[in-house]
């Protein structure tokens, strides 16, 4: 008798029917986002889900593509080939942290901009440790032993984080994949933040530490775009898309959570 | 009095909680899944001799055993989209034999690279049915992050999109087919598809015929 009264108890028939019923609620209230993997929306296209940019001056896009396409061909990779088997591997790491570090100070400025504290304060921590124990530089030694892995954030985020829109996409000659608003952005970061170019007046220093800092960044990365060539239908789409995929990871700031 | 509401807080949690572990005793974990798939391709891998098979029976063997985690079935319907629903039986099983060809040598290539690469598991989160289990490649100088996408089927988790660096696999051959579809319409899109193939076989082929010389 006082079983049943128990059992007949709103509270307990109510969180009996959230149980039966809205399981499925339950497991898809986590964090839902069209652009999640694990969300169906991803992979349909009954919306033209062509990049929330878009690709207005396509044609022009296509010739700057086919363009860099024939510079990284015959001249940026034969370099980079070269330059790699003539550097081993670790010094060019050592080269690649270096650069890092000086970009640090503009990363920290750029988390403060966009509010993300914690991030600014690794980034300091990074900055300091890799600058004194690490050697200047040539050590990430702050993830390495203390677990402060690298903050990214340029100057392109911090404008859409202000509500400034991508403008369109813009294959840069030279340079690449951006999109309006970003290369601005990087305009910016490098001349005005970033101390090896700001320090150094002389034009032709400029471009070498541009070209030793752009031939090191593709001797880590051969090979990558002759298989996006290689596989690919429509390599100028393919690239397009990977930008946009990647760009979004890297913005992704939050904690992967185990489970939902 | 006290006691009464007591047990009702008691069973009320009861109900609650119930769900929850009762998801997590009956759901298979994708992660587990995949720890035996993988060390199966390593070993596979391992002893594979690319350099003497210009035929390429390791590939062959390599797509048998991808079946049992991968449905490329699910893949290519993924990667169709809206299409795919136009399709009658036959053509969908065309489409993704033709598909898994174009995979096979788009990406058993690169493991012809192979040299020794360790698969590390970092985490996995399940959402409903899908699941997303995130692993690292890493040849202990550089490492690339790998996530697969898997779709519960029974009790098997099967992959159908592959995450590199943040870029999905389906994702981006949909994209570049969505352009195919909208110029040369589907039968345009099997042409290109096959022609790619050939090619990449081709290519192989060529390979072997210099270095044998």
């Amino acid at each position: 008798m006082k079983f049943t009264k128990i059992l007949l108890n709103p509270f307990i028939i109510l969180s009996f029917f959230c149980l039966v019923l809205f399981p499925p609620l339950v497991h898809a209230a986590g964090g839902d986002d069209s652009t999640d993997f694990l969300n169906d929306d991803f992979y349909t296209d009954t919306t033209d889900v062509v990049p929330e940019t878009g690709d207005p001056i396509e044609p022009f896009n296509r010739a700057v593509f086919q363009l860099n396409d024939r510079a990284y061909t015959y001249v940026f990779n034969p370099i980079a080939k070269g330059y790699s088997t003539a550097i081993p591997f670790d010094i060019r790491h050592i080269i690649d942290n270096f650069f890092a570090n000086l970009e640090e100070p503009v990363v920290f400025i750029n988390c403060l901009l966009q509010g993300r504290f914690s991030d600014a304060g690794s980034t300091f921590v990074r900055f300091l440790a890799n600058s004194t124990i690490g050697v200047g530089g040539l050590v990430d030694f702050a993830n390495r032993e203390i677990g402060f892995e690298p903050v990214e954030a340029t100057l392109g985020e911090t404008l859409g984080v202000w509500g400034i829109g991508d403008g369109f996409y813009l294959v840069v000659p030279f340079f690449g994949p951006s999109t309006l608003r970003d290369f601005t952005g990087t305009v910016i970061d490098s001349l005005a933040l970033t101390p090896y170019y700001i320090y150094i007046d002389k034009f032709s220093v400029k471009t070498g530490i541009y070209a030793e800092k752009t031939t090191n960044d593709l001797s880590m990365h051969l090979g990558e775009y002759e298989d996006l060539k290689k596989l690919s239908f429509d390599p100028y789409v393919a690239l397009r898309n990977s930008y946009f995929q990647y760009r979004k990871k890297i913005r992704d700031h939050r904690v992967f959570l185990e489970s939902e | 009095m006290k006691k009464k509401l007591f047990v009702q807080i008691t069973l009320a949690c009861f109900f609650l909680v119930l769900p929850l572990v009762s998801h997590s005793v009956q759901r298979p974990d994708p992660t587990e899944q995949m720890k035996p798939f993988v060390r199966k391709v390593m070993k596979i891998l391992k002893n594979a001799d690319f350099k003497a098979d210009p035929k390429c029976i390791i590939c062959q063997r390599l797509i048998d055993v991808s079946r049992e985690r991968f449905d490329f079935n699910e893949m290519s319907k993924r990667v169709l989209g809206r299409t795919w629903r136009k399709l009658n039986k036959e053509e969908r099983d065309n489409f993704a034999d033709l598909f898994t060809r174009l995979l096979q040598y788009a990406y058993i290539g690169k493991l012809e690279k192979y040299t020794g690469q360790k698969v590390i598991f970092k985490s996995e989160r399940i959402r409903g049915k899908r699941a997303e289990v995130q692993t690292e490649l890493s040849d202990g100088q550089q490492s690339v992050a790998v996530s697969y996408i898997m779709l519960l089927e029974g009790d098997q988790w099967m992959i159908y999109d592959v995450i590199i660096e943040g870029v999905s696999l389906v994702r981006n051959y949909m994209e570049q087919f969505k352009e195919i579809l909208r110029k040369e319409k589907y039968s345009g899109l099997v042409t290109q598809i096959e022609k790619k193939v050939k090619q990449l076989e081709e290519e192989r082929k060529q390979r072997f015929s210099q270095k044998n010389k």
